[in-house]
């Protein structure tokens, strides 16, 4: 039973046709055509899939589609659409990402981290990202520029 | 990543709309909060209803807030929610520990204490401190409403107490007397983990605790013999050491993938002791800050 | 070594804006347009049986179902080293998952739905999942044809049993060198399976159109191994390789898994059926861990004599690989890890013995480090208990028994440049070895560890690389090569060697990622070759640029190319010092004459290297005589780490690893693969535990239950020492490779320290707290 639900993604209006079995994740991805969240596990456990919700990072490949009628979807593509956010610029000065599968997901965790603690401890910024997996870099690059930013 | 399952999708905007919905539909109709359980279970195909009602068009289930029977929390709240909250960390420590052990961020902010307990599985991180802090489960179904206390909702694994057409209207927190609490899991490491056991512990005012495993029986156990050994004493290294050896006399934890038999044994002791000590010092405002992971 | 401008520092990563903007693009993120088919995979339940029969009937009737294809479909063998594999299962299953049938259809949901309703009917087999049962077993051959395979010269299967190949190394007399040891030591170890956990998995389009053109998208270490694979495999359909076209865009990972060929061949093969429909084949997580390469287990005994004064005399090694069910690519693991199993020390007898037996567990082959992780947990953790008999430290024991420059290998070869005597020393002061330390927390103790280790590239010794480069109008540069960029940073540090020789900024090269049409060949991206290999091509490449830009100047002005110099992206005069001309002035327009005729023309320059000194004929009783790893990286490890009693967690204090890679080309980048490489060692030894039911299913296929680190499990301190640099003689600018190194240290490090802190040797890893805790409550000194 097909409904067209009614999002804003990065700023704009769209409208899709969903069916109630649709993800969101291939929604966004396939009908939408963003490409930042990515597919890796389908569960919930790797956080590729990430995107702002309302204002919230969530797991998108654990949300329906039809869900997302009326939300405001946020991705990495909607961030620095102006130019690349201070986070972007530190994690690009540390090279802090080695095949940049996770970074998409990665980046919006530390942005909603960002947002909502002006000065995290190591420790916190590790929590915030902990539910991203990253198996090229041992994460250090990728926690030294997010505290790099907040230092700022 | 393909649900090839089909069902209808409905988002009623009243409870009693809702409740019809589950009536109407009964086994085969599946309440949906946060989803991270119900999206998993369609994509395995371990649930297979006919249909989806999306219980987030009902503003009034977000509520969290101090009511004259204690914190009420609406089946919508989110861990974050518990997390974010000033009045959850300062009246209710044990619980607002407990919502930051649970999966990380991305999740937590979309997973609900009243999807956790109705999914029942074992290892559910909420069940433990609800029945620490006497919580009541609030019952709204096709023949009005009901209480029980959170002790009596678990029945089994993924068996609630839960009848034909009723949902989960809130949970009921009383006040608690003045208490120090200690939330512990054991974890197979310091990222996202379900939990192999997990315990939670209050030092109540007046030398009283209250004891409950989780994750080392069907459902959760509240070690009444621990709490009878405790009870009116001071808490001392030499009595947390006779309580430690009082755990295997109260769970009956299994072997396997994720942990043996005999290992959740250990923890379970190792958490019982460590625990007190951690939630006999909060009491009087001492001890590690909470959050600070025990084992 | 010479000095550089541009090599040796820390460039950012010239992919690095593709990948935070979400503008990089992977396999999945290609628009195919609205003839999209999607197939979804029929697996096997059992882990060996015979299939009596398919029957698609319902599945063809649904809706929307294009085809559904069988091994009957595609009848033919492939492999990389060993052909021994099918694209679809032919008469019998090997391993619970392996594909059996595929349903393609227009969607995904579709697919998944008919793909339940192909009825297979299996008549199941005595499945053998023990790997020492299946060497010893005649009567339950998994490969009942082995005798018959093709394979590369090199491997030495027995037919009419399980062992796919036995590489056998001798050297002196061992029999003596042991009666004239004064200690002697003699243990089993287990490594078991892992899986890589790439976050991006296995994923792969093709298009077949009506002009007989094959194309394959994938995500993958190999395009032109995987092209070459393909066309061998298809021939029957009359494929040349100017025919099929492997295109790789950026990859979510590799780590070995993407080497070769799995799952790819599927959307070849599914192509050839849907002509001109591209067909997209992408692996659940599920899949990826039982459906693509896992690492292989290891079973090693292995027995080493020392005299009194810590000088080793013997060592003797049988390793019993469990290599899966296909090992094409997996037997190769076991025969070049044997190659180097003393790890890298001198033993003047040897007696070595490497079996790749075949099992029906899943498929195993290639990962990080290529069989060294798995054989050198066994030789580190040896070497330290071998030095507490003789009274040693283990670094003592360590450091008199290196081997040096020169000194023989194994088989003969000499070892060649390398200064693992720096890097242990290094290591060792860094975590302050040997220096007791006790922990604030009487329910802790704290323990340290090291271990060596060492690397050569495992390839063929005709495996090669090659590179094209050419300017644009304005004087910016690409650089074409089929190496690729799974996050190691190889685009970046190949664009740093181009701009070291042409001064064009590394901000004004673009390094491509592959398109077996356009880029020139590339053996594969594995075995850490890559910064030498296809660096040595890219500098070739640059200088043939050069060359060009020295003659045509040269010629149209009148001077000894001899005396022009490249600097700031102009041409310049050593004997004329007014004389400078850009090079967008001329680099695709020429260079005008007073006659107004022009000299010139686009510049592009072409490099390739081979190394000519590799080979792998040898005696093969003994593999003396060859030459098959053309170096070695060496390095070591050192640990600190604190372990509770009472619950066995182990918490890293301290890490420290220190390698020599030769020059560092982007010290930033290496450091990289030192963290990483380090954390993906640590989780083999404290996190990821595989698991397998009584039938030969995996029983954690998923990250909930099969762990690898987040970001809180990473310790606060990891040292990178990477400033060794003795110089790779052949190396662009004297580099030699460090991808894989960084991880094999690891985990006998791990179990060194563990011992050190508790007393209790684990010799199965992994080391969970659990093991540890368990251990400690029943006095034990040993977990086997």
């Amino acid at each position: 039973m097909k409904k067209t639900i009614t999002l804003t993604l990065n700023g704009e209006t769209r409208a899709v046709d969903v069916e109630p079995n649709d993800i969101l994740l291939d929604v966004v991805r396939d009908k939408l055509g963003v490409k930042s969240p990515k597919y890796g596990c389908g569960r919930g456990d790797c956080g590729s899939c990430t995107v702002i919700m309302d204002g919230r990072t969530v797991r998108s490949c654990l949300i329906l589609a039809i869900e997302a009628d009326g939300a405001e979807i946020v991705t990495v593509e909607g961030l620095c659409r102006d130019g690349l956010t201070p986070l972007q610029e530190s994690f690009l000065k540390h090279n802090s990402f080695q095949c940049g599968y996770c970074a998409p997901g990665m980046t919006l965790s530390a942005t909603e981290l960002l947002e909502r603690k002006a000065s995290p401890s190591r420790e916190e910024v590790q929590e915030a990202i902990a539910g991203n997996l990253c198996r090229c870099t041992g994460y250090t690059a990728i926690i030294d520029a997010i505290l790099e930013t907040a230092g700022k | 990543m393909a649900i090839a399952l089909e069902y209808e999708y409905f988002k009623p905007r009243a409870l009693d709309e809702a409740v019809a919905l589950k009536a109407r539909f009964g086994e085969k109709g599946r309440f949906l909060a946060g989803g991270t359980d119900l999206v998993n279970n369609l994509n395995d195909e371990s649930c297979r209803p006919q249909a989806v009602i999306d219980l987030k068009g009902i503003e009034t289930l977000k509520r969290l807030e101090m009511t004259s029977r204690g914190l009420f929390l609406g089946p919508l709240v989110t861990f974050s929610d518990l997390i974010d909250s000033r009045t959850v960390k300062s009246r209710y420590p044990l619980l607002w520990e407990s919502a930051r052990e649970v999966a990380s961020t991305g999740i937590r902010n979309r997973a609900t204490v009243a999807g956790n307990i109705c999914s029942c599985v074992p290892c559910m991180d909420s069940a433990p401190p609800l029945v620490a802090y006497r919580a009541t489960v609030l019952i709204r179904g096709p023949e009005g409403e009901r209480e029980i206390p959170a002790a009596e909702f678990f029945r089994g694994p993924r068996k609630t107490a839960l009848k034909a057409g009723e949902l989960l209207a809130g949970l009921l927190l009383p006040r608690p007397p003045k208490h120090g609490a200690a939330f512990l899991k054991q974890k197979r490491y310091r990222g996202e983990d379900l939990a192999q056991s997990n315990l939670a512990v209050l030092a109540l005012e007046g030398k009283k605790y209250r004891v409950v495993f989780g994750s080392v029986g069907p459902t959760p156990i509240e070690a009444m013999k621990i709490e009878k050994l405790l009870e009116g004493k001071a808490l001392t290294a030499g009595l947390a050491a006779a309580a430690r050896k009082l755990v295997r006399k109260e769970i009956a934890p299994i072997d396997d993938l994720r942990s043996s038999r005999e290992y959740r044994f250990i923890m379970a002791e190792v958490m019982l002791e460590r625990g007190l000590q951690a939630a006999a010092a909060r009491l009087k405002g001492k001890g590690p800050a909470y959050g600070t992971p025990l084992v | 070594m010479e000095t550089t401008r541009v090599v040796g520092h820390s460039y950012p990563r010239i992919d690095g804006k593709e990948k935070i903007t979400g503008a990089a693009q992977y396999v999945d993120d290609i628009e195919f347009g609205p003839n999209l088919l999607y197939a979804e995979i029929v697996e096997s339940p059992h882990p060996s049986a015979l299939i009596k029969g398919i029957d698609a009937r319902a599945a063809k009737k649904v809706p929307g179902v294009g085809a559904v294809v069988t091994g009957k479909d595609f009848p033919y063998k492939f492999g990389l080293y060993m052909q021994d594999r099918y694209i679809l299962a032919q008469d019998r299953v090997r391993f619970v998952g392996e594909q059996v049938a595929a349903v393609i259809a227009r969607d995904p949901k579709t697919a998944r739905r008919a793909a339940r309703l192909v009825k297979v009917d299996y008549k199941p087999l005595k499945p053998v999942f023990d790997q020492v049962r299946a060497l010893k077993d005649r009567k339950t051959l998994i490969h009942p044809d082995l005798g018959d395979y093709e394979h590369v010269p090199w491997f030495f299967p027995r037919g009419g049993t399980n062992i796919a190949h036995h590489r056998k190394i001798r050297r002196g007399d061992l029999k003596q060198a042991f009666e004239e040891s004064d200690v002697v030591l003699e243990d089993v170890y287990h490594v078991p399976r892992y899986a890589h956990c790439c976050l991006e998995g296995h994923i792969a389009v093709g298009l077949c159109d009506h002009s007989g053109r094959l194309t394959v998208w994938s995500s993958s270490q190999s395009p032109h191994t995987q092209r070459h694979l393909f066309v061998g495999a298809l021939q029957e359909l009359g494929f040349s390789h100017k025919d099929v076209r492997v295109i790789t865009p950026y990859i979510g990972g590799g780590f070995g898994g993407k080497a070769g060929v799995t799952m790819e061949i599927l959307a070849a093969a599914f192509a050839t059926k849907t002509r001109g429909m591209p067909v997209k084949v992408r692996w659940r997580r599920d899949q990826e861990f039982y459906n693509t390469y896992m690492r292989q287990a290891v079973e090693t005994r292995i027995k080493i004599g020392a005299t009194k004064d810590g000088k080793l005399t013997a060592f003797e090694m049988e390793n019993f690989w469990d290599a899966g069910p296909y090992v094409e690519y997996g037997a190769n693991v076991v025969n070049s890890s044997a190659l180097s199993a003393t790890g890298p020390y001198y033993f003047p007898a040897l007696k070595i013995d490497s079996y790749c037996i075949y099992t029906n567990l899943p498929a195993a082959g290639p990962y990080r480090g290529f069989g060294y992780s798995e054989m050198l947990f066994s030789v580190e953790s040896h070497l330290d208990r071998l030095a507490k008999k003789l009274g040693m430290t283990p670094l003592a024991l360590r450091k008199k028994n290196l081997l040096r420059r020169g000194m023989p290998l194994s088989y003969g070869a000499g070892m060649t440049e390398n200064n693992l005597e720096e890097c242990l020393d290094r290591v060792a002061a860094a975590i302050d070895y040997g220096k007791k330390e006790k922990s604030k927390d009487p329910n802790k103790v704290i323990g340290k560890g090291i271990a060596g280790a060492w690397k050569g590239p495992a390839m063929p010794p005709n495996a090669s690389s090659s590179a094209f480069i050419k300017f644009s109008e304005d004087g910016s540069l690409n650089v074409l090569v089929s190496g690729i960029d799974m996050g190691q940073g190889l685009l970046t540090v190949m664009a740093q060697v181009a701009s070291e020789v042409l001064t064009v900024p590394v901000e004004k090269i673009r390094t491509e990622c592959p398109d077996t049409d356009r880029n020139p060949y590339e053996w594969q991206t594995v075995a850490s070759h890559v910064t030498w290999s296809c660096g040595n091509a890219v500098k070739r490449a640059a200088i043939d640029a050069r060359d060009r830009i020295f003659e045509t100047v040269g010629r149209a002005y009148k001077y000894n190319p001899e005396s022009l110099y490249l600097e700031d992206e102009q041409v310049k005069c050593s004997t004329d010092p007014d004389f400078a001309v850009a090079f967008k002035d001329f680099v695709i327009d020429g260079i005008m004459l007073e006659d107004g005729t022009f000299r010139g023309g686009p510049i592009v320059g072409r490099g390739m290297f081979m190394p000519e000194f590799m080979s792998t004929v040898c005696d093969p009783e003994t593999s003396q005589g060859g030459h098959p790893n053309p170096h070695y990286t060496v390095g070591a490890g050192g640990i600190v780490l604190e372990i509770d009693k009472e619950t066995g967690k182990v918490r890293v204090l301290k890490a420290a690893e220190g390698f020599d890679c030769g020059k560092v080309l982007n010290p930033s980048l290496v450091e990289g693969q030192v963290i990483g490489g380090f954390m993906q060692g640590l989780a083999t030894a404290l996190y990821e535990d595989m698991r397998f039911g009584e039938d030969g299913a995996i029983l954690n296929p998923n990250f909930t239950d099969y762990k690898i680190p987040t970001a809180l499990d990473v310790p606060d301190e990891i040292i990178p020492i990477i400033d060794v640099e003795t110089p790779q003689h052949d190396g662009p600018y004297g580099a030699r490779g460090i991808g894989e190194h960084t991880m094999i240290p690891v985990a006998p490090m791990v179990a060194n320290a563990v011992y050190d802190a508790v007393g209790i040797r684990i010799k199965r890893l992994p080391v969970t707290a659990e093991k540890i805790a368990l251990a400690i409550r029943e006095g034990r000194t040993e977990v086997e």
